[in-house]
């Protein structure tokens, strides 16, 4: 059984992943057409699973060079957490998302104030439990992201998960 | 020494226009921003440093003007403060960097007050809520006035796609400089003075 993940297409053009990657990538979605700046992007992967028993999907996704976004858990009611919202889909039940725990950042001019982010590449866990059939799920990947000195307005990132579980 | 390069190359890369070929380099792969670890600043690629000194693009011009509403629910407007040294910051809730400045221009408003200066503190994300937003305010320190944008402001000023974004208006509505971005207190200071040195004349229309 393979699960098929894919991403809207805009969101690694705009941090220069070749057209030819996206497309070994993301299968054979049609894709929202206009660009906009995005600091993270899908990598997309494919999983084998099997139709009715739970699965643990993973969401692969990287930070762009020298930025970095909020946890899940950031350390103030203030900051925006990084969340996948996913919109239920018929014939899959899912539970609630993992998320991987935070590196410790401090800005330079405020090196007392430790935060917790992610850099690079985080990974987010979504169990799942999918009839036999082909399937769809349709949703985002919430952020605010900041650079060593500045920071940008909270973005979402569009998840598409195309996927026929046999 | 190398933290004495470090810095001044930190301290060059906040200029607006400097920042915005920045963030379009990294996306094109070509430019790497280094976060710094705690306790030293950022590094930046020489080929980022090397933009400083192109003109920011709403420097020279008229201050788009505007009419906003306070927290507590009065309106100001930009044409209200003809002849002074207007400082508008843009700042968020959820900006780290934002409240690190916070203060500091609350000690420049009181310094130099007498001399003409005013600060406006726009707030970008207003759906955070008044109670918020005025927690943060208070928490730095902050009386000068704080505005809930209504995008449109952001619009004028170029889109505001980097906070905190910070437009220093001399006395006759002209912008004298712009930043995007965190920089160096004595930086901020020098800008609010290159503002008020700004003479009062030859006012521009549509903005103070």
């Amino acid at each position: 059984m393979r699960w098929r993940l894919a991403v809207a297409g805009w969101a690694m053009a705009a941090v220069g992943v070749s057209p030819a990657m996206f497309a070994l990538q993301a299968g054979t979605l049609p894709l929202p057409a206009p660009a906009q700046k995005s600091y993270v992007l899908y990598v997309a992967e494919d999983h084998d699973v099997h139709a009715g028993k739970r699965t643990v999907l993973e969401l692969h996704f990287r930070v762009a060079d020298g930025y970095h976004v909020n946890s899940h858990t950031p350390k103030s009611v203030l900051l925006i957490p990084t969340d996948v919202v996913l919109q239920p889909a018929a014939g899959i039940s899912e539970e609630a998302a993992e998320y991987p725990s935070g590196k410790s950042y401090s800005f330079s001019f405020d090196p007392a104030n430790k935060l917790s982010v992610y850099t690079g590449d985080f990974v987010v866990k979504v169990p799942v439990v999918a009839s036999a059939g082909a399937h769809t799920i349709s949703g985002k990947l919430h952020y605010q992201a900041c650079d060593h000195a500045a920071c940008y307005p909270p973005k979402d990132l569009p998840v598409q998960i195309i996927f026929t579980a046999r | 020494m190398i933290v004495g390069i470090a810095l001044m190359v930190w301290a060059g890369v906040h200029n607006l226009r400097a920042r915005r070929l920045a963030m379009q380099k990294a996306q094109e792969n070509h430019v790497e921003l280094i976060p710094g670890s705690a306790g030293q600043p950022g590094k930046v690629d020489e080929s980022d440093a090397g933009d400083e000194g192109e003109e920011p693009s709403l420097r020279g011009k008229a201050a788009p003007p505007f009419s906003l509403t306070t927290l507590d629910g009065k309106k100001v407007s930009l044409a209200d403060y003809k002849g002074k040294a207007v400082l508008v910051n843009f700042w968020a809730t959820w900006c780290g960097p934002c409240r690190v400045e916070m203060p500091w221009f609350q000690e420049f408003q009181k310094e130099y007050a007498d001399q003409g200066l005013v600060i406006l503190g726009l707030v970008d994300d207003v759906d955070a809520g008044n109670a918020a937003i005025a927690k943060v305010a208070e928490k730095a320190g902050v009386t000068y006035p704080i505005l809930l944008t209504d995008g449109k402001v952001q619009k004028a000023y170029g889109g505001v796609d980097v906070l905190p974004m910070s437009f220093y208006v001399g006395r006759n509505g002209v912008i004298v400089e712009e930043t995007a971005g965190l920089g160096p207190k004595d930086q901020i200071e020098a800008h609010i003075k290159a503002a008020l040195a700004s003479s009062a004349s030859g006012a521009p229309s549509g903005g103070q």
